[in-house]
């Protein structure tokens, strides 16, 4: 720390302050609170610091000369430097450098109550104008493609099956069995105190097929894949890879989006199928183990029970679930802006958005479904 | 003041187990601009990234202000890395921060200097780049000769003893690229840095370079002044400099 020797000369109410020592970063903080004490003390009219004895001086030690000399010229107090030798001049040219006054940040209008609510849904609406757009666009290139006038690119579609497909089996049936084990063992519990035990293969088999298969997988591609997608569309934003795709003539929809939306369409139904009949089995072992339902007695009450028209419908529904995830996470994904926080912000309101627009879409169909009697 | 800052001794550096460059032995003084030259892809960028800690080097012992940098703890390479200071190429400016708020990010991390004063040394540092009024602008909004002046204000905000800089003119025009190269110069006259450049910008590097280091085919081709390494009798060396003169 660099001592400060300090005289007060009451006659010329001006105080001397002798620096020692280098003024820089470890030594700043304290000699900035010894010169704004002595520029506020209400006996010293003028401070004269005395450099002769200081080392080095930098950029913060400057920065504190400054501050001191802007604050003591506010209240018509006068700031002298003495004893400079060639490089505490040298430094200080920065103060000059610098110039008088700092520059505020650009005029922020706050909205009021009612313009945040107006600019809110200006926003959602030119959201909405945007995902139309998007949605038009893929299906424009979905009929180009299906009528073969273009093609996606090639392996792309594969490549992201297995990317969205196969690589998520192993997550999807582990949790497809602890579903129906977790559904066995609630339906078993209740049921064999009415002697009904069997029937939890028809609790198990509908639940399965027609809920929790489709929005178990839909949630867990979710945050598997939407948010891979949003994620890597995001980060090609941000690096100029859909601008120069678009400089070059290519469609971003149908070399990106298409491909992913593709491979979503067939791998979220597959995968619940999947998951609906690991389901099963994790419920049938369990019904078996527990209450001793033989494994021929339980599939028969499924196959008794499950209908063509329930498989339908469950896989029905995951194809829908899987356009929520890809329409979303394309959306979100392109409309990313060029700095790091959004990508991030896209990826979670990807799976915030999905989720939520999943199960309400879940629950219409399901009241829908059954004021039809299906 | 001649003491060596910067001490490269069998130095090999490369990514996996393949070296770009080997045998580097080389040494940079304290308050001199250097300029590490050669033609793309000749590793002087790896090198640069050995130098400054981020990235090990196959053989040999980095020196970095009379330390070992890669023999010490991570706590002491970080106190040592606060002595240097780093532009990058992509100026790695933070998107989602204003520029002053870019600038003064490391004094906020390292030091517990009162905010008055840390708002005071950013402030000084933009104006010694010329960015002066920009303070509160979002990078995007700057353009590319504007960040890569951000990106060295931040760099030399610690008052660091060694700034190093790679490629600080690609991709500017040249006006942009002078006005740089006039404030690395600044940095050396005003602030005493020490200034290591990573370029093959010929303008640049007579503008700016007390001395070049020269590296092609793996290996130092040259070192000495820029007159010197225009005068030198290596293919390499007098390609580079009178094949892209013409």
């Amino acid at each position: 720390m660099p001592v400060a020797v300090t005289h007060v000369d009451r006659k010329t109410r001006t105080a001397t302050v002798a620096l020692r020592g280098d003024l820089v970063i470890p030594t700043a903080q304290a000699t900035y609170g010894q010169l704004r004490g002595l520029a506020r003390r209400r006996d010293v009219r003028g401070v004269i610091v005395d450099f002769a004895g200081a080392g080095r001086v930098d950029s913060s030690g400057v920065a504190v000369v400054a501050l001191v000399q802007r604050m003591m010229a506010r209240t018509g107090k006068r700031l002298e430097l003495v004893g400079l030798d060639e490089h505490h001049r040298a430094a200080l040219e920065l103060v000059a450098l610098a110039g008088p006054t700092t520059s505020e940040p650009d005029d922020v209008v706050v909205p009021g109550f009612v313009e945040g609510i107006g600019a809110s849904v200006i926003a959602y609406v030119h959201a909405g104008r945007e995902l139309v757009a998007l949605v038009v666009d893929i299906s424009r290139q979905a009929w180009q493609v299906a009528t073969r006038r273009k093609a996606l690119p090639k392996g792309a579609l594969v490549e992201q099956m297995a990317r969205m497909g196969s690589d998520a089996v192993p997550i999807v049936a582990l949790l497809g069995a602890l579903l129906g084990t977790t559904l066995a063992f609630q339906g078993v519990v209740l049921l064999h105190r009415f002697g009904a035990g069997q029937f939890v293969a028809d609790m198990i088999g509908l639940s399965m097929v027609r809920e929790f298969g489709p929005m178990m997988t839909a949630i867990i591609l979710t945050g598997r894949t939407g948010a891979a997608i949003a994620a890597e569309l995001g980060t090609m934003r941000v690096g100029s890879e859909i601008d120069a795709l678009a400089t070059m003539g290519v469609s971003p929809t149908r070399f990106l989006l298409l491909p992913r939306l593709g491979a979503l369409t067939v791998a979220l139904p597959v995968l619940s199928l999947f998951a609906m009949f690991v389901g099963i089995a994790g419920g049938m072992v369990i019904a078996a183990v527990v209450i001793h339902v033989p494994a021929s007695v339980f599939w028969d009450r499924i196959v008794a029970r499950v209908t063509l028209m329930d498989f339908f419908h469950g896989v029905g529904k995951s194809v829908v679930f899987a356009w929520i995830i890809g329409l979303t996470a394309s959306h979100l994904g392109m409309r990313t802006t060029a700095d790091a926080t959004s990508v991030g912000s896209a990826t979670t309101r990807t799976v915030v958005v999905s989720v939520f627009f999943i199960i309400l879409v879940d629950a219409v169909i399901a009241t829908l479904a059954s004021l039809g009697g299906t | 003041m001649t003491d060596v800052v910067v001490t490269c001794a069998g130095v090999a550096v490369g990514y996996g187990e393949r070296p770009v460059l080997a045998d580097i032995d080389l040494e940079i003084h304290r308050g001199e601009i250097v300029t590490l030259l050669g033609g793309s892809g000749c590793g002087k960028t790896t090198l640069l990234r050995a130098i400054t800690g981020l990235l090990r080097p196959l053989a040999g012992t980095v020196t970095l202000l009379g330390e070992d940098i890669y023999a010490l703890s991570d706590d002491d390479r970080r106190a040592l890395l606060h002595r240097t200071g780093m532009a990058f190429q992509q100026d790695a400016l933070f998107s989602a921060m204003s520029i002053v708020d870019n600038v003064a990010l490391p004094l906020r991390e390292v030091t517990r200097l009162p905010e008055s004063v840390i708002a005071e040394m950013a402030r000084i540092k933009l104006a010694l780049v010329g960015l002066s009024g920009l303070e509160h602008r979002l990078p995007a909004s700057l353009s590319g000769g504007q960040r890569k002046r951000a990106a060295l204000a931040r760099a030399s905000i610690l008052d660091p003893e060694i700034i190093f800089c790679d490629e600080p003119s690609a991709g500017l025009d040249p006006v942009v690229a002078a006005e740089l190269d006039d404030t690395l110069r600044r940095f050396r006259d005003v602030l005493g840095v020490t200034v290591v450049v990573v370029t093959h910008e010929l303008a640049s590097i007579r503008a700016i370079a007390d001395r070049a280091i020269m590296f092609g085919d793996g290996r130092v081709l040259a070192v000495g002044t820029v007159a010197e390494l225009e005068r030198s009798s290596d293919e390499g060396v007098y390609g580079f400099f009178h094949a892209r003169a013409s």
